[in-house]
């Protein structure tokens, strides 16, 4: 504001204090470079670069806590052999700086296999709405990263975001929302659900794969493996012209409607929803509506065709969004976040016979200034909830049995 | 000569409309709602990162043209640090005018707590008021029949 207004009075200052001659001249060409053309490309670049970094990843392993953080254009890696108290020197993930998206839904991804650390990222490029979805790889245990790659075989600055991933013995998977059938298209409604997995360990992905055409076009996604290891992705997909409710795919194979909230909005929610699969098969699912008839957060269960009427949770007086769920044997864990108007909060609600009947809701967790969305994580059948604030850092809480 | 002065009240003009782009912060809203009481008017939240906005806003501007009385007060859920590049947008989707403010709070939440609770900060946010101290809340991009009708209604 005060730059554009600084450079408006040094142009007209420099206008009035010029001969007519010459600044007739001038003028042309002042009016040909101020002629009001949005620079799109730089709104886009600026609004990445001064977006808070608060989005981070965790996962535990066998034996410690990983976190992935982005500081500045760099994402880096360290553990915790004491649940978060503590943690190992930090290791850069991309030793080339480059814009990483890492707010709110635009999230970094962290999954550990054994030796093997996967990160993935979505890279930021100066284009509107665009980005590269990123992969790199330790196979030292976190110590050397691989260079990054771009996994996305479209490489058009169009929108390749909001990725997933998932790891197991046999590789990684890694699940995003992508433009390209979209680009040129204005009949095409909304984006796509893309996959691309390895079975190498990351050190090559096979052909990128469509798995479901217009999804919804910025929330993140939910993304768990099924009893028998295959991948499940769970996200928002408009139906019909414009009813933005929850899809739900086995990879490769075809979508299946989980919500029917009907919601009809052209409008960007920002508010993806969270799955968790237990050992039985059953989807857990956790997500957000803004639809009249039912709003806010609902949490239902899937046994094969029979889903679980909606069960709605969190107050609405209090923005309660960004559910997370976990599952461990019987018990189901859902965490959320409210606000009070001072306090952001971590809600926390469970349930001890699958779902069926829940908990009242507790605080499990608060802060006074700015945070990012909680994460649940499990460590070795125990939930932990992982929050990152700016007040207090990072918040840990260990999920009593 | 005459390029020159065109040239000349463009930047003043511009000069003003970038003046008129304030910080919103806790407290704001009441102090828009009291400026505009007895008034019909339309609230609409925007940022640069959301993608159904540039419809929604070219919309507002064609309404206001239209409508030449029309109140309209855009206010972007952006950063102060983002107000030029959202000036230029403002402009660009021909509403400069009326983009009058820009959230100003490390926690957006909270702005949000104050303007509707029941908002979750889907974008565009478009509020009807009456002029009667009631207020109606949309998200997403307004039909322009549903625009027209508010204005043909409320419009004087």
């Amino acid at each position: 504001m005060v730059k554009t207004s600084a450079r408006a009075s040094v142009l007209l200052a420099a206008l009035l204090l010029a001969d007519t001659a010459a600044a007739h001249d001038h003028a042309d060409h002042l009016a040909h470079d101020t002629k009001p053309k949005v620079d799109y490309a730089k709104v886009w670049l600026e609004k990445q670069q001064t977006a808070p970094r608060l989005a981070i990843a965790a996962q535990f392993d066998a034996s410690q806590l990983w976190l992935a953080r982005v500081i500045g254009q760099q994402i880096f890696v360290s553990h915790s052999r004491d649940a978060g108290k503590t943690f190992s020197e930090a290791v850069t993930v991309n030793r080339q700086p480059e814009l990483i998206s890492a707010d709110g839904e635009a999230r970094p991804q962290i999954a550990v296999a054994g030796q093997r650390v996967y990160l993935s990222w979505t890279q930021a490029l100066p284009q509107p709405f665009a980005g590269h979805v990123r992969f790199s790889v330790s196979e030292d245990g976190g110590q050397t990263f691989s260079e990054p790659v771009t996994v996305n075989d479209d490489s058009r600055p169009i929108t390749h975001r909001f990725n997933a991933m998932l790891a197991d013995a046999g590789g990684v998977t890694l699940a995003w929302i992508d433009k390209r059938d979209g680009t040129g298209n204005p009949d095409y409604r909304g984006a796509a659900i893309y996959t691309a997995r390895s079975t190498d360990g990351g050190r090559s992905f096979a052909t990128n794969r469509k798995l479901a055409d217009n999804s919804c076009e910025c929330c993140r996604l939910g993304l768990a493996a099924d009893s028998d290891g295959t991948p499940v992705v769970f996200w928002r997909q408009i139906f019909g012209k414009n009813v933005r409710d929850f899809a739900l795919a086995r990879l490769d194979e075809p979508l299946r409607r989980v919500s029917e909230d009907g919601w009809e909005i052209d409008a960007c929610p920002h508010h993806g929803g969270a799955l968790a699969i237990d050992n039985e098969g059953s989807r857990h699912i956790a997500w957000f509506t803004g639809a009249e008839k039912s709003p806010g957060l609902h949490y239902r269960r899937i046994d094969g065709e029979t889903m679980s009427r909606p069960f709605h949770f969190g107050k609405l007086d209090a923005q309660s969004g960004h559910p997370q769920v976990a599952v461990v044997g019987r018990k189901v864990v859902l965490v959320w976040r409210e606000f009070d108007g001072k306090f952001n909060h971590i809600r926390l609600m469970t349930s001890r016979d699958r779902g069926q009947t829940w908990s009242a809701p507790t605080s499990l967790a608060r802060t006074a200034g700015a945070a990012d969305d909680p994460l649940l994580l499990t460590d070795r059948g125990i939930p932990w909830l992982v929050w990152n604030t700016t007040a207090d850092g990072l918040k840990r809480s260990r999920i009593a049995p | 000569m005459k390029r020159l002065a065109i040239l000349i009240a463009a930047l003043l003009i511009a000069g003003l409309a970038q003046a008129e782009m304030r910080p919103f912060v806790s407290g704001s809203l009441q102090k828009i709602e009291r400026a505009q009481k007895g008034k019909p008017f339309i609230l609409g939240f925007w940022s640069a990162s959301c993608t159904h906005c540039p419809a929604e806003l070219k919309a507002l501007g064609e309404l206001v043209r239209k409508y030449p009385k029309l109140e309209l007060i855009l206010v972007a859920t952006d950063t102060p640090a983002e107000a030029p590049e959202l000036e230029q947008l403002a402009q660009d989707y021909g509403v400069a005018p009326q983009a009058r403010w820009i959230f100003a709070d490390a926690q957006p939440e909270r702005l949000r707590y104050e303007i509707d609770r029941r908002w979750y900060g889907e974008l565009p946010r478009t509020y009807f008021y009456d002029g009667r101290q009631q207020r109606k809340g949309h998200s997403g991009v307004l039909p322009t029949a549903q625009l027209e009708q508010w204005a043909s209604e409320h419009v004087k």
